[in-house]
Formats: C-alpha cells, structure tokens, sequence
C-alpha cells in the first residue's frame, strides 16, 4: 500500500511542485514588468521573431484550414440544402477556434521551442550566470520580453489567420463548388458577431502567455548539457500543447 | 524588407493586424463606425417570448433599427426599440413579432400607417400591436377548440333526442338569436367601456370579497357595526346620496365631476404616475455594498488592508467610501556590521513607519466596460481607470494618486478576479514608480457582499434572531 | 573587502565546500589553486552570490550575501566583473556586442564612447578585428580572452577570473598575465584568480590560497607557499612543475 502511494505519489508531487515553479516564474515575471530599467528594443527583437517571422507559416496554415473547412462543410451542408452556411461555418470556427488554437500550435512550435532550446542552451553554458553576475536579472532581461512579445503578437498573429482562413473558405466556397458569394458573405456578416473575434483573440492573447512562459521555464530551469536542452525542447512543445487545448475548452466554457 | 528596422517590421505587422480586425469589425457592422445612434421608441406585447436584445427591427424587410431592450412592465413584456433617426415613425404603426427561419429566431416587424398621422417623438410608444400567432400557439388552440367541438356535440346529442327536444331547440335558437343580437350591439356600442368595468369589476370584487369575509367573521370595527341592524339602514341611506354624487360627477356637476372629466387632468395625473414610476424603477437598481480587501506586499511582507461601502444608485455609477489601513512600508534599513577577532556580527535595524488609516472617497462612471474614477485616493487626490473583462469577473485598474508630495506620484496597478460570487482575489503592482523604494508586487483576496445578503446572512445566525 | 565565514555546500550529498574560511585581502591579487573537481569554480560562485551556500556567510564589504534578495544582490554585484571557465559570452550577440553589453546596461553613455572602450579593452587581451564576429566562430582561447574583457570593462572593484590562461599558448598566457597584473596595479581592485598554472600563480599572486578537500588547507604569500610544510601543498606545486 505504501509502496503504491509512493509510485502514484512522486509524479504527483512533482507535478504539483511543477505548477508551483511555474506558477512563481510567472509572477517573478508580472513583477519584475514594472521595474526598471524598461528594455524596449529587447521586446521588440522578441515581437519581430514571435510575431513578424511566424507570418507566413500562419497564413499558410490558416488558408488550407479555411479551405478544407469549406470543402468538408460543403459536402455535409449539401445533404440538406444548406451550402449557404459553408461561410458563416468557417468563419465561425476559424474566429472562434481554429484560428486561435493552429495559430497557438504552430507559434509553439517555431516559437516556443527555439525559447526553450534558446535558454535552456544559456543555462547550461553558464550565459544566465553571467547576465547575473553583470546584475542583470534573467527573468527581467530574457522571460519577460519573451512573454509579453508572446501576449501582444498571437492576437495579431491570430487575427491574421482568421482572416486569410476566411479567404481561403471564399475561394473554395465561392469559385470551386460555386456557392453564391453574396449569400457567403450575408451570412457570415450574419451569424458572426465580433464578439467571437474578440473572444479568440483573448484566448490568442491567453495562449501567447502559455507557450511563452512554458518555453521559458523548460529553458531556464534545463540540466545537463546539450541532452538537457533536447530534452527541454521536446517536452516544452508538449506541455505547451497540452495545455492550449486544455485551457481552450475551459476559455470556451467561460466565455461563450 | 530586411534592411527595415525591427521596429518598423513589427509595426507594419500590428498596423497589418489591426487593419484587419478593423475591416471585419466594419464588414460585420455591430461595432462600425456608426455615430448615428438613433432614437428609442416603447411598445408592450403580451409575450415577448425569444425576442433577444438586439435583433433587428424591420419595415418591409429593410433593417431600420434593433431592440434595445427587453423588460417585464405589469405583466406585459416591454420592448424599447432603438430606430435610426432617418426613419420616421407614424402614430399608427403597427408592431408585431415576427418569425425567421426555420430555427424561428425573432424579430420586430413593423406596418407603417397612413402619412396623415402625427409622427412619433422619441420616448414614444406604438400603441397598436399584434401577436403574431407563432405555431405553438396555434397548434395549442386548435387542440383545445377540437377538445371542446367534442363535448359540445356530445351534450348536444342527448338533450336533442326525440320531437320535444326538436321543439324546444328551436326555440333556444330562436332566444338564442335575439339575445346574441342585443348583445352585440351593445357591445359594439360600449366595447372599451365594458373591457373596462370587467377589469374594475374583477378586482373590485376581489377587495369586496376579502373585505366581507373579514365583515362576517365581525372582524374590524365595520364588521361590528354591520352587525347591528339599524346601522344597516343609516348605510343604505349613506349609499343613495354616495351613488346621487357619483352621477353628479359623471354628469360633470360640481368641481370633482369637472377635473375628472377634464382631459388635461388625466394626462397631468397619467405623466406624475409614469415619473413616480421610472423613481421606484430607480430605487430598484439602488444598491449598497460592503467591501473587505488584504493585499499582501511582497517587498516589505506587510498586508495591507481596505474596507470599503460603495453606494450604487444606478448601473453605471457608484460612491465609494474606504478607509484604508496602510502599513506604512519600510522607513530605513541599515545593517551595521562589525568584525571583531574574525568574528562578525551584523546588525540589521529597519524603522518601520507606524500604521497609517486612510480614507479614501471617490465617484465613479462606467462607459460600457470602461470605468472611470476620480477623487480621494488614501488620503490624496487622484483618478483611475478600471476595465471590465470577462463579465465583469476580471477587472483590470489603473490607479494614479498622490501627485503633490515631492517624490513621483503614487502608481498602482491591479487585477481582480471574482471566481465566485462575493468572494475575489487580486494581484498588481503597488506605487510602482517609487523613488522611495516602496514599489512592491502584491497578492491578496477579498470579500464583498450586497446589502441585501449580509441581512440575509445576519438573520440566519441563530444569535440574531 | 571580501570575508567567506564558515560555507559549507553539498550537491546530491557530496559535499564540495565543508566548513571554508577565507579572507580575500582588498586590493590584491589572490589565487585560487587546487585539483581539478576540487570546488574551486563553486567557490568562486558563491563570492559573487549565484550559488548560495548550505550554510556559513558571504560578507562583501560588510553586507552579508547569502540572504539577500535578488532586487539587493543585482546592487552588490555591480562592483564586479567575473570571466567565466567556459568565457560564457552571449551566443546571440557578436563579441563587441558582449564587451558593450555591461557598458550599456549600466553606464550612460553614447555610442561612439562604447565603441572606443571596446575597442581598447579587446585590444587589451590581444584580439583584433574580431569585433563583428559571433562567438561561435571565435577559438577557445579567443573566446575567453573575450570574456575577459567583458569582465573588465566596466573597471569594476572586484574582479574573479575563472582560469583565465588555460588553454592558451605560453606567448599569450604571459601576455594575459602581465594584463592581469597591469590592471590591478591601475585600478587597484580585488582580484581573486583560479588558476592551474603554478609558474603564473606564483608570479601574478599577492596571496595564494589552496583549496583542498573543501578547505582551504594553506593561505600566504607565493613565498610562504613555496616554502610550505603541508604535504598536499608540496605534491601539488611538484606535480605541476613537473
Ligand atoms: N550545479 C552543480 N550540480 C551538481 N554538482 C556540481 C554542480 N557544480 C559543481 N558540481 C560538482 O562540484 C564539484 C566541484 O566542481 P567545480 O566546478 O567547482 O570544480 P573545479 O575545482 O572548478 O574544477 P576545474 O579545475 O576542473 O574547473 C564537482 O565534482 C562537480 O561535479
Ligand atoms: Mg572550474
């Protein structure tokens, strides 16, 4: 019986002290936001590679998503005579879910993992000790911007593949299975409310800080050399993953 | 592109992302830039049944407007409908609900009237309206008609068995007839006027009612008096000069009669009953609530605590009355450190500033999910601002005060966050500008409680009662 | 003035520091000297705060160390500079870069003065033309004379070097030697070196320490060293001449 606690007990406590550190980095960082000095071209650097570089894997991946959604929809709409929903259908999901959800995945994957393999890689040759010994605390010089470039650009990021998702739907819908495009349009512009937009780009904003702050802290809390850093790498993109879709539902159920 | 500088990478990239949310905000028309905000009209249905906030309101299916909102006044569902001010409204439209779809979302349809008709001022009412008969209903009123069609020929078979029945039927018939004629003339006649004296007679019979129950028991000094026979009769008499004066006043004699024959008089006395009205609708959304609040400030591990009253008369305002109790933060630290034969002792004094209580008083206004705040803050002036996510369950402020000391004004950032009712929990960063070092990070929860549940609360503790 | 009282340090229960004493003179060179795994690099570590110890003090010019808060230790560590064993140079920056980034983090300055400091201090450890180079594409040695620099360009009060010559040609070791001392008679700061090199300890050293089995097992001058009676300290000043 005891034997059994310990084996089901360790992965829980370490899951829990998990959280804990996570938990804490993420309010280290929160504090050390508000202190000077306010190193804003270190943000911005993180915006350009977070936001700007991730462009066009997001627009690809949002355009093939719009069309295959438009493609799938159109054969089950048709069955009943609905093909005029195909539009409002991929706007819908694209605004609501799909675009902040493959957008997250795919910024985890470019994004999240390079934070982790990026620090993890200081930390084990000692590059964090040196930002310390020149008084430069990590947290504020290396998580912070990460996180916040994160938080500002998966909106942006996001709203981007709504859009071109939306498009891409158009051009399935509309010049290959020859919907009409002005009822395409109608009832998107019908059935959408911006509050959806809205509410995707919160959960985009929301997804920013778990892929950024899951990749950080893989990063700098990474042991032993260049296996370390693999090691940190992988199971950042996993948590990361895990943990989007696990708090989208619960985004979803608060919010709509 | 590469030779562009970061900065202007990532703010085509933002500016490209805005534009876009921009365009599909337009293109789906709810926030647009629409300055136009139209004027409200009232009209009552019986139900309002799946009519939403925020439909559309059409004539002849052209979108001019949308429902603002939905209430329940005496029974009836009262609907404010929000119209363009470019689309003027006659007296006599008529408004109905209307179905669309086969999902049966509803909307509002209204009929323009005749161009002779006055036009409706804004605050209006449209007077004439029509339940559209969905389909549940209907198909619950043909059931019941042929429910009754059932019994009727039923009952009617047995009484008209045989010659004499034949007989007397028709002459049923024939009364029958005659009575169904007189009757629908009067009516016809005095159609509002019978609606009426049933409404009044309804209810007056049910005072009458409750009133000669009490009467029978001899309850009340009436009770008694009726009791006694000759105050029966002194009552008869009091009741013909009563019925004498009430004829006077229906005649118009006498000043009674004139003021309330007078058409001037009711509406005066209509508009005071609809102000009176909107008052108590006022008093409803009054509310007060009662507000503690820890903050635990990690830099100098001091908890600082608010207690605070805020009187809500209307949704989108409030009062607040606080008083705060500030631990003041660390004065001074010095450590004294002195080495004597190797070994070393340090002393660590920190001055502490006494506690301070603080009060703070402030209004505040809320522009949809953007507050406003302004006046004392702990003891100083100062403004904030507060965004409302979520809800209302996250709240995001800003708050700046304490501008005439001569160190940096007093900056404060907080989010709170209410995962269940009357309990919240709050995290930000206190005077975060400091040169005093007093910035601190700071976790902490708070408790709030409407007037209403402390009463509630108080009352079920048993040492209350 | 930098006094260690008593630390005492384990990893995974094996114990690298037990129960050191240390008093680093102000305004000398000390080094450092011991076996290799011998705790030498920890120690260092822990006088500028990123390890803290199980238990014992760290007193930096009267202020005890080992409990500060980030926010109070970030103020204590501006007096210092430390060359990491590995140079520990920014991999995502070029070299001028890394020698900038104390000058821009802490001094205000314009760009042209930056440049100029740089320039000298990279000038100093030997390098040339180097400036726009990443680290990746620098040698071993280069990179820690990199480092080096870095640590010195903001003069700091308090300097740790971290081998600084090891895996250098004899040329550039007494180049970096004489580096060494030059500076610390211009700045008078507290150096404290680790070093393998017993021919460069003994003619850098103010004071040398030897550091064995988590103690400090001798302290003196290179002479006393030298003359020492400890058996350890003898086999290990042989050893290596040898
Ligand atoms: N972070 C750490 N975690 C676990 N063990 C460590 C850690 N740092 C150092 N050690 C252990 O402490 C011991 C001393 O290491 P240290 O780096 O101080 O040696 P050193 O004296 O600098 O050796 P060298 O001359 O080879 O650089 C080693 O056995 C090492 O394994
Ligand atoms: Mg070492």
């Amino acid at each position: 019986m005891i034997r059994f606690l310990e084996f089901a007990g360790r992965p829980l406590v370490f899951f829990v002290e998990e959280c804990g550190r996570i938990m804490l980095l993420l309010l280290s960082t929160i504090s050390w936001m508000f202190r000077p000095p306010f190193r804003i071209r270190v943000i911005f650097k993180q915006m350009e590679f977070v936001g700007v570089n991730s462009v066009i894997v997001v627009m690809i991946t949002g355009a093939f998503t719009g069309m295959v959604l438009a493609l799938q929809t159109y054969h089950g709409f048709r069955m009943f005579g609905g093909e005029s929903l195909v539009g409002s259908t991929v706007a819908l999901s694209m605004t609501r879910e799909l675009g902040p959800v493959f957008t997250a995945l795919m910024v985890t994957g470019r994004v999240g993992s390079a934070m982790a393999a990026e620090l993890g890689t200081m930390k084990v040759t000692e590059q964090i000790d040196a930002l310390n010994t020149m008084s430069v605390n990590p947290i504020q010089y290396l998580v912070m911007p990460r996180i916040i470039a994160a938080i500002l650009m998966l909106p942006v990021l996001t709203i981007i593949s709504d859009f071109v998702g939306i498009v891409g739907g158009y051009f399935v819908g509309v010049n290959l299975l020859k919907i009409n495009s002005g009822i395409f349009i109608a009832k998107i512009i019908d059935i959408v409310d911006l509050e959806d937009i809205f509410n995707g780009l919160i959960k985009a904003a929301f997804f920013g800080l778990i892929l950024s702050l899951i990749g950080c802290y893989k990063g700098i809390s990474t042991i032993g050399g260049a296996e370390g850093v693999g090691r940190a790498t992988t199971q950042s993109v996993v948590l990361s993953s895990v943990l989007i879709f696990i708090s989208d539902y619960f985004l979803t159920a608060v919010m709509f | 592109m590469s030779n562009l500088s970061i900065e202007a990478k990532v703010g085509v990239f933002v500016v490209i992302g805005i534009i876009i949310l921009g365009y599909m905000s337009m293109r789906l028309g709810k926030l647009g830039f629409k300055m136009d905000k139209g004027y409200e009209v009232k009209v009552y249905f019986d139900s309002a049944s799946g009519l939403e906030e925020d439909v559309s309101v059409e004539i002849a299916g052209v979108e001019v407007g949308r429902v603002s909102k939905v209430l329940l006044e005496d029974g009836k569902a009262l609907v404010i409908l929000r119209i363009d001010s470019n689309v003027k409204l006659r007296k006599d439209v008529k408004a109905s609900i209307g179905t669309r779809g086969i999902l049966g979302d509803k909307y509002v349809v209204l009929v323009q009237g005749s161009s002779a008709a006055p036009l409706i001022e804004p605050g209006g009412r449209i007077v004439s309206t029509t339940t559209a008969t969905d389909l549940d209903s209907l198909m619950n009123v043909l059931g019941e008609v042929a429910k009754n069609i059932s019994t009727l020929t039923r009952s009617f078979a047995n009484v008209m068995g045989g010659e004499k029945g034949e007989a007397s039927l028709r002459s049923i018939v024939d009364s029958m007839q005659a009575v169904a004629e007189t009757l629908n003339r009067t009516v016809q006649e005095n159609n509002e006027e019978l609606v009426k004296i049933i409404a009044n007679l309804s209810e007056f019979s049910a005072t009458i009612n409750e009133i000669s129950s009490k009467i029978n028991k001899g309850e009340g000094s009436i009770g008694k008096l009726i009791n006694e026979e000759d105050t029966v009769e002194k009552l008869n008499g009091t009741l013909a000069s009563l019925k004498e004066i009430t004829e006077k006043i229906n005649r118009g004699e006498g000043s009674i009669g004139k003021l309330l024959n007078d058409e001037e008089t009711v509406e005066t006395l209509n508009s005071t009953l609809t102000s009176i009205n909107d008052y108590m609708q006022k008093q409803e959304s009054f509310r007060t609530y009662l507000d503690y609040r820890g903050e635990y400030l990690f830099d100098s591990n001091d908890v600082k605590s608010y207690l605070s009253l805020r009187i809500q008369p209307r949704e989108d305002k409030y009062y607040l009355l606080q008083v705060v109790d500030d631990p003041g933060g660390v004065e001074s630290v010095t450590d004294i450190t002195t080495t004597t034969n190797g070994v070393t002792t340090t002393e660590h004094i920190e001055k502490k500033e006494k506690n301070e209580i603080k009060f703070s008083a402030q209004i505040a206004k809320r522009y949809y999910d953007l507050g406003l705040r302004g006046g004392i803050f702990e003891s100083t002036g100062g403004f904030a601002f507060d965004y409302y996510l979520l809800k209302d369950r996250l709240t995001l402020s800003m708050e700046a005060f304490d501008f005439d000391s001569d160190s940096n004004a007093h900056l404060k950032f907080k989010a709170d966050f209410t995962p269940f009712k009357h309990l919240y929990i709050t995290s930000g960063f206190d005077d975060f500008i400091s040169d005093e070092g007093n910035e601190s990070f700071f976790i902490g929860a708070g408790i709030n409680f409407l007037d209403e549940d402390i009463t509630t609360i108080l009352s079920d503790l048993p040492f209350y009662k | 003035m930098i006094e260690i009282i008593k630390i005492s340090k384990s990893f995974n229960s094996q114990k690298v520091l037990d129960d050191l004493d240390l008093n680093i003179d102000p305004g000398k060179i000390t080094v450092i000297i011991g076996q290799s795994g011998g705790g030498k690099s920890v120690l260092l570590k822990h006088i500028i705060g990123l390890i803290r110890p199980d238990s014992g003090q760290i007193i930096i010019d009267g202020i005890d160390i080992t409990n500060l808060n980030d926010k109070k230790l970030n103020e204590v560590r501006k007096k210092f500079g430390m060359l990491f064993q590995d140079a520990a140079l920014f991999d995502s920056m070029t070299v001028g870069e890394n020698v900038a980034f104390p000058l821009n983090e802490h001094k205000r300055l314009s760009r042209k003065e930056i440049n100029k400091i740089v320039d000298d201090k990279l000038n100093l450890v030997g390098l040339e033309n180097v400036t726009h180079k990443m680290p990746s594409e620098l040698s071993g040695g280069m990179r820690k004379r990199a480092g080096l620099a870095r640590a010195i360009a903001l003069d700091p009060k308090i300097v740790l070097f971290d081998e600084p010559t090891t895996g250098l040609d004899p040329i550039m070791r007494e180049s970096i030697d004489k580096l060494i001392v030059a500076t610390q008679e211009r700045t008078k700061a507290t150096f404290v070196v680790i070093s393998h090199d017993i021919e460069s300890t003994f003619t850098i050293a103010h004071k040398v320490a030897m550091l064995y089995q988590g103690k400090i097992v001798a302290v003196g001058t290179p002479d006393e060293i030298r003359s020492s009676n400890n058996s350890f300290v003898r086999r290990f000043i042989k050893d290596l001449r040898d």
